[in-house]
């Protein structure tokens, strides 16, 4: 039976089911976004903070301790789901090169995880965004939730890549854990009262936290922000796919590549 | 008046395979011709290129030079078991039913009776024992029956009743006109192999044990 759709859905059914056995990933969903965000609402004062939203050019003066709960709503999740992403593509490129030379159609296993990525960071974009919702009633609930997953496929585009190059688990997770980190501190003008300035808008989390703001703050729709999230996922995706390409190629002469399916059966 | 002799049909034909990992010239040359319904091996120290060689025959590593041909389809068995240890057995045998293309797991069940680990369908890969995962490992590779098998070190982590166990069923694909190949680097049970070619310096020649080298 050569049937792309099973194909597809057999992949798609075992990528998502990679991520709810990923036991870990799962604790941090569950608590410490909570955990995180109330943290924020108890300790960060709610002093009156400037913020620049790019897409308008206007000054908007927000609530610090709510600006920093959006800003700690990206960064859980950007964490989350560049971890699992490292995780998922780290721990099965070797499966997934046996699968391949198996005759799994490549296309299937990448657009399938993919497919269980995009899942996966809209029921933690849509969770954290409850979290915040549970304090304080954001202007735009649902472009909000839309801003964090976009920083969520962002950062699940850069743990493909680092799971599809590195070597080390360690390494991959640092470098997700410090990326984060410095791109949230660099975004926010608590942390950083320069983030007005130029040149922070080449950083992933740039596009995301406009629209997030936006969302939480004003009645103004940053469209063209809302794409800077997915186009760094696709940046950061297509670089993964050249790896996983390479790494899964099949040196056999086309002869010996023939679908089982025609070859004759004994 | 005796039928003339007819070699069997040719399986799987090497030659002149040439690999080098930077300065080091890991195979120089290997040439090797298996017929179809053959169980031959191929022994060498640690180190000496079998592995690599099995991958260049998997299609896993490209050759710097030489070419490899076989007929029909290709079953391979990695040296280290790769696996997905967030499914269970049960999800390794239908993904790669997919991968195959089967339309039925008719035979990864008659392996898993045969191999005795029937009772560990429904669990995950990451609580199994080494020997469990291996038979796994080895079942992935022969339940699309191939009619080339390509195994490296394939009892690893086999107890001596599975070691049988995979001899038999190794010499009955042989007698359904499989043509095996068994990577080792131990000549152990030659009498089982009907080629045996130990790989030194670079060049499979055919060996028998207790003669010396070459």
């Amino acid at each position: 039976m050569d049937n792309p759709g099973r194909r597809f859905a057999t992949a798609a059914a075992f990528a998502l089911l990679e991520h709810t056995r990923n036991r870990f990933a799962l604790v941090l969903v569950v608590f410490y976004i909570p955990f995180w965000l109330t943290m924020e609402h108890w300790f960060v004062a709610s002093a009156p903070t400037g913020f620049l939203l790019r897409a308008t050019g206007r000054h908007l003066t927000v609530d610090g301790n709510r600006l920093t709960m959006v800003s700690g709503a990206i960064n859980a999740v950007t964490l989350i789901v560049g971890f699992m992403m490292f995780m998922t593509t780290f721990k099965s490129l070797a499966f997934d090169r046996r699968l391949v030379l198996a005759g799994y159609p490549r296309v299937c296993l990448l657009v399938a995880k993919v497919g269980a990525m995009l899942l996966a960071a809209a029921l933690i974009s849509a969770y954290a965004t409850a979290v915040i919702c549970w304090y304080w009633d954001p202007v735009r609930p649902w472009l909000l939730m839309a801003g964090v997953f976009t920083a969520g496929v962002g950062y699940g585009g850069i743990g493909i890549l680092l799971g599809a190059f590195l070597r080390n688990e360690l390494a991959g997770l640092f470098v997700i854990i410090m990326t984060s980190l410095l791109d949230t501190m660099l975004q926010n003008p608590i942390s950083n009262p320069g983030a007005t300035k130029g040149g922070v808008q080449a950083l992933p989390e740039y596009g995301p936290t406009q629209v997030s703001v936006a969302a939480g703050f004003s009645h103004d729709t940053p469209y063209g922000h809302l794409l800077l999230g997915p186009a760094w996922f696709a940046a950061m995706w297509l670089l993964g796919t050249a790896a996983f390409r390479l790494r899964t190629r099949d040196h056999r002469p086309a002869a010996g590549r023939r679908p089982l399916s025609a070859a004759a059966r004994p | 008046m005796p039928a003339p002799y007819a070699p069997p049909p040719r399986a799987l034909r090497v030659s002149g395979v040439h690999k080098s990992y930077g300065a080091r010239r890991v195979l120089r040359g290997v040439s090797l011709e298996l017929g179809r319904g053959t169980l031959a091996g191929i022994v060498g120290e640690n180190g000496a290129g079998k592995t690599t060689l099995l991958r260049i025959l998997c299609g896993q590593t490209a050759a710097d030079s030489g070419a490899v041909e076989h007929r029909g389809r290709l079953g391979y068995c990695p040296q280290e078991t790769v696996l997905n240890d967030f499914l269970t057995v049960e999800q390794h045998l239908r993904y790669f039913q997919v991968a195959y293309g089967l339309d039925g797991m008719r035979r990864a069940e008659e392996l898993m009776e045969e191999l005795h680990f029937s009772g560990y369908r429904h669990s995950r890969v990451a609580v199994l024992s080494g020997g469990t995962r291996q038979k796994l490992n080895l079942t992935l590779a022969l339940m699309h029956d191939p009619q080339v098998l390509l195994l490296d070190e394939p009892y690893q982590g086999f107890d001596w009743e599975t070691y049988l166990r995979f001899w038999s069923v190794a010499a009955r694909l042989r007698d359904r006109g499989c043509c095996i190949l068994v990577v080792s680097h131990l000549a152990w049970d030659t009498e089982r192999l009907d080629a045996l070619y130990r790989l030194h310096d670079g060049v499979a020649a055919s060996w028998q044990p207790g003669r010396g080298g070459g």
